[in-house]
């Protein structure tokens, strides 16, 4: 089924262009959450990830006619914008990107939503107080999953830029490599190298530091 | 394009047993949704079997997936808070408070502008009116003064010249109307037509104006007042200075 006209991200901009603020509220709403990961996961720091959010919007509201329908997706638009603010962020301070390992800025990554106390789905209790963000596990097999997810986590952090993008967005994402290639503004085929050699790399490093938790053990 | 990939892995498949090589090859998209690589799947896990490379390999990939996931979903709530939003909404309404006082501004000029060149097309009509009312009663006054003068006057000597401007603006220096000897109806002053003529010295002076030196053969600006008939019944000097020239 598809989708009314008004409702589509084209119609919604349109719509937001003639200064419909319910419409800029649904776009908001459905285009911001995967923007902030985004941003969240490529800087490792929740304040770098909402001033990018926030200047993403603050674009689209400020000069809407640049972005241009022929060129793509108005989602690849927004990760465009987010991406050059980031690279900006990174060339004032470079700092952001040695966050791997820092707790308090990992705190909401490391614990799951940080807009309250709730279950993550493992059996770990999260607790988010506002600020940092804690999990609490209950079981050695919770903690050793726990573990290994952070670890993971800090290695994706650890990959050059163009790698941690993709593994950003198609695994974590979990895009799909033509919809990445949008997003990054760059072929299919390219998309696949990176996350073929991100992924190498990641293994790699996980190899290095300790084996990883194996939720399936072929060959056993 | 998949299914380009597909047809290509499947006669791969065919043509040769699954090797180290494609194994890592197609490793990464094992359980990618909508990949080729998936219908490789079984050969994969075949191979893995008799390979204890490529069943680490698959066993480190498997477990990096499934970090992958946990991430996605421990993050996968993940939100800007409120305040993000509220910021853009403040400066969304913002921005369209300023956009429609531009509006404003701009029908304000749109609309100064358009009275601007009213007026200035009012004036210009105003203008040409009055111009073609004048040069029509000057055309019209020309030949009869010509004809008037040459006949009526001839100590002018047929001097009498038009000066295509009228006239009446400049009269603040000029001296009062003098009625013509052989002016006949000198009742007529008041809504006559007047024309500007240069005169010589002794044309004025036998027309009854007071001017010095009568002898001099240069030429001297002045009004001549028409009646209705195109007849001239008075006249005066532009300029009083002319008076002692």
């Amino acid at each position: 089924m598809t989708e009314p006209v008004e409702l589509t991200d084209d119609g919604l901009l349109c719509r937001v262009m003639a200064g419909d603020e319910d419409a800029f509220g649904l776009l908001y709403k459905r285009r911001h959450p995967s923007l902030y990961r985004f941003a969240l996961h490529m800087s490792g720091n929740t304040a770098v990830a909402e001033d990018v959010t926030q200047e993403v919007f603050l674009a689209l509201i400020r000069d809407p006619k640049r972005f241009d329908p022929a060129k793509g997706t108005l989602a690849g638009f927004l990760f465009g914008v987010a991406r050059n603010h980031l690279r900006k962020r990174w060339e004032q301070d470079r700092r952001i990107v040695s966050l791997i390992g820092d707790a308090d800025e990992l705190g909401p990554l490391a614990s799951g939503n940080g807009n309250g106390n709730h279950s993550n789905g493992s059996g770990a209790h999260v607790n988010g107080n506002g600020n940092g963000h804690y999990v609490v596990p209950t079981t050695r097999d919770e903690f050793a999953s726990i573990e290994n997810v952070t670890r993971v986590r800090q290695a994706i952090g650890t990959l050059p830029e163009n790698y941690r993008e993709v593994v950003v967005l198609c695994e974590l994402e979990e895009m799909s490599y033509e919809e990445a290639a949008a997003a990054l503004e760059c072929p299919v085929g390219t998309v696949r190298s990176r996350l073929h050699r991100a992924r190498a790399i990641l293994l790699e490093k996980l190899r290095d530091a300790r084996p990883v938790r194996r939720a399936t053990a072929v060959g056993e | 394009m998949n299914e380009e990939m597909n047809d290509e892995m499947q006669e791969r498949e065919e043509a040769m047993p699954m090797n180290c090589s494609h194994f890592k090859e197609a490793l990464d998209d094992l359980d990618r949704t909508g990949m080729p690589a998936m219908m490789l799947r079984e050969a994969a896990l075949e191979h893995a079997e008799t390979c204890g490379r490529c069943a680490q390999l698959m066993t480190d990939t498997e477990a990096l997936d499934f970090s992958f996931h946990q991430i996605a979903a421990h993050d996968g709530n993940l939100q800007a808070p409120a305040r993000v939003e509220a910021a853009l909404l403040q400066e969304f309404r913002a921005q369209r408070a300023a956009q429609s006082n531009k509006k404003g501004n701009w029908r304000l000029a749109a609309l100064a502008s358009a009275a601007a060149v009213l007026l200035a097309l009012g004036f210009s009509l105003r203008h040409v009116s009055l111009s073609h009312t004048t040069s029509v009663a000057s055309e019209t006054s020309q030949s009869t003064l010509n004809a008037n003068v040459q006949q009526g006057s001839a100590e002018a000597n047929n001097e009498a010249t038009e000066v295509a401007e009228n006239v009446s603006t400049d009269a603040q220096d000029a001296t009062g109307f003098v009625s013509l000897p052989y002016a006949t109806d000198p009742g007529t002053l008041e809504g006559g037509t007047v024309v500007r003529v240069e005169l010589t010295r002794a044309a004025l002076v036998s027309m009854g104006l007071p001017v010095a030196d009568a002898g001099s053969l240069d030429r001297i600006p002045a009004d001549i007042m028409l009646s209705e008939d195109g007849a001239p019944q008075a006249i005066r000097l532009v300029s009083s200075t002319n008076l002692g020239q």
